[in-house]
């Protein structure tokens, strides 16, 4: 218990620390912020009038205080660009982007999981560099050069499937997975070959382990040491390993989205930091920021779970 | 050495020193309006013997551009990988070194940015100071600095407990000569690693940043611009993405084999 809260302590304490970063960093604009958004062109009487809405005038500390403050009630302001309320406007988008997360990181772990056990039961073999050539070249390629290649092959030469836009999941479902898919799949080769990296080093460590070797010499089957001893005692480093890649994939959500012109998360955050729409790049990297920290919180407490080991440290 | 030798090291070395020496040599004979020479009548031309890997929607030959790419790929993420070693270093080895309270808070902060997805703080950093070169540089250099940060300090932690550093300590050596003389030079294996690992992470950060317009600004020939490029002509002229694509996937593939062999020789309890 004493676990649980102190882990949840932390978490808040790093969730104000990750907002006064957000922003400090968007503050970083050099010079007049009004005139930096609007353009040089703009009128004086508009730029004032930015000033006054976005509270330049304001020490930093009490813009700050009135920024989290609004994020603390549920305030998050009004987009520059898209003129709306950016609270609607990242409810929706985080549903839409938590689709082309859930579904990358289902076919990275369906494929890199079993791929890396494969590799390290036949280690130093061909079967190993075979697997291992090809996860170097998978964490090696960009994924948006992965999303040009996927458009080609299933969008553009066999027509399966759209190379761009989006459906809302609440809406259609099978449409909008139809256009969620080759994202996901961009996503998902890049990490599933640093997935099957990890799942194949931390199977070789174990299976070198004195409890497998006893396993094999009570004469257990080759299956049941492996599948079952084995990958039993690896899914919890490969679990943390997956949850901290959580960071990565919205990270590259950015990319990618953009790329498949799929509006989610990831394209609004883009759409914001190119129109310097400072409201809404406040709120967007802070959100993302907090979405990393509560899924690794979420993996620690699951890694609990899975190993009581860890309880009783 | 023996496993320098293996067939991913030579692959790995090979390539590293290969897209090194093109970066370092290019400039020196390609001018620099090579890149931007546009020729109207060859565009999007296929592979010939004028233009050995084609041509882009600019009429521009697409070996002279890969090849000034390399050049700017490999500045940009070699001195963002300096900037981070520059400022992470210190902050790991005085964290580690010292421990108690200022580690505590340094690593507390540390601990904060790394909830930053490194490219979205590198994005960020680059919007909000405008895209140039040297911002660029600033922001994947800035976004890496904590990964440095915290693996500098776990090794410190673990070179502190060392009996010869004990020993020196019995022998009255000075802080500050301690860090020099036996704390440093013993945690340089892991951070010659760690910084050919991010090399790798810098290049497909640059290209990422270019790609969306917020890293390196045309006409400057960037690997990831010329990536951006080539969407809309998919199509007709494949080769305009797959000849960037080719280079970055040799360099970082490159740069990963060589630091894993990197690693074995350097780390062997990493070892697996």
């Amino acid at each position: 218990m004493s676990f649980l809260i102190n882990r949840l302590l932390s978490t808040l304490l790093t969730l104000f620390l990750v907002s006064l970063i957000t922003f400090a960093i968007t503050n970083l604009l050099p010079g007049d912020v009004a005139m930096m958004i609007m353009g040089t062109q703009a009128n004086p009487e508009a730029l004032e009038g930015l000033r006054q809405s976005l509270g330049l005038h304001d020490p930093m500390l009490v813009q700050y205080g009135h920024w989290i403050g609004g994020v603390l009630t549920g305030d998050w302001g009004t987009s520059l660009i898209f003129k709306a309320p950016i609270g609607d406007l990242l409810a929706q988008k985080i549903r839409a982007s938590a689709l082309i997360v859930v579904l990358s990181m289902g076919i990275a772990l369906a494929a890199a999981v079993p791929l890396g056990v494969w590799a390290a039961v036949h280690r130093d073999r061909w079967q190993d560099s075979a697997a291992s050539t090809a996860s170097l070249l998978g964490v090696s390629l960009p994924d948006f050069f992965w999303g040009i290649m996927l458009i080609l092959l299933f969008a553009r030469t066999l027509g399966w499937l759209p190379s761009s836009g989006f459906a809302d999941p609440a809406i259609d479902f099978p449409l909008a997975l139809r256009h969620a898919f080759l994202p996901a799949l961009a996503l998902g080769l890049g990490l599933m070959a640093h997935l099957t990296r990890m799942t194949r080093s931390t199977m070789v460590g174990i299976l070198n382990q004195e409890f497998i070797r006893v396993a094999r010499a009570k004469g257990l089957s080759e299956r049941t040491v492996i599948w079952r001893y084995g990958l039993a005692n690896a899914l919890g480093p490969v679990m943390t390993i997956a949850g901290l890649q959580i960071g990565y994939l919205f990270g590259s959500i950015i990319v990618v989205e953009t790329l498949f012109n799929f509006t989610g998360m990831g394209w609004l955050t883009y759409q914001a930091l190119l129109n310097r729409d400072l409201p809404l790049i406040q709120a967007s990297v802070f959100v993302i920021a907090a979405v990393v920290m509560l899924t690794n919180l979420v993996v620690d407490l699951l890694y609990v779970l899975v190993d009581p080991r860890i309880r009783l440290e | 050495m023996r496993r320098f030798l293996s067939a991913k090291g030579l692959v790995g070395l090979t390539l590293v020193v290969l897209i090194v020496a093109i970066a370092l040599v290019a400039p020196l004979f390609i001018p620099e309006t090579a890149g931007t020479r546009m020729d109207m009548r060859a565009r999007l031309a296929g592979p010939s013997l004028v233009h050995p890997f084609g041509t882009d929607q600019l009429g521009r030959d697409l070996l002279v551009r890969v090849v000034l790419g390399a050049h700017t790929s490999l500045t940009i993420a070699g001195l963002a990988v300096l900037l981070s070693i520059v400022v992470g270093l210190p902050l790991g080895v005085v964290s580690g070194y010292y421990r108690g309270h200022l580690d505590n808070l340094l690593m507390r902060l540390v601990d904060t940015l790394l909830a930053f997805p490194a490219l979205l703080l590198a994005l960020t950093i680059s919007a909000m100071l405008g895209p140039s070169l040297q911002n660029t540089v600033i922001a994947i250099g800035v976004a890496f600095t904590p990964y440095l940060a915290r693996i500098v300090r776990g090794e410190a932690l673990r070179v502190v407990q060392m009996p010869y550093v004990e020993a020196a300590r019995a022998a009255g050596t000075s802080d500050p000569m301690m860090i020099v003389r036996h704390i440093l030079p013993n945690i340089m294996p892991q951070v010659i690693v760690q910084a050919t690992i991010s090399l790798a992470f810098a290049i497909l950060a640059e290209a990422g940043l270019s790609f969306l317009g917020l890293g390196t600004q045309p006409p400057a020939s960037s690997w990831g611009l010329m990536i951006q490029a080539s969407r809309d002509y998919l199509d007709r002229a494949p080769w305009t993405a797959l000849v960037p694509g080719a280079a970055v996937a040799m360099t970082v593939l490159g740069l990963n084999m060589f630091g894993d062999v990197l690693r074995d020789v350097l780390d062997p309890r990493a070892r697996a």
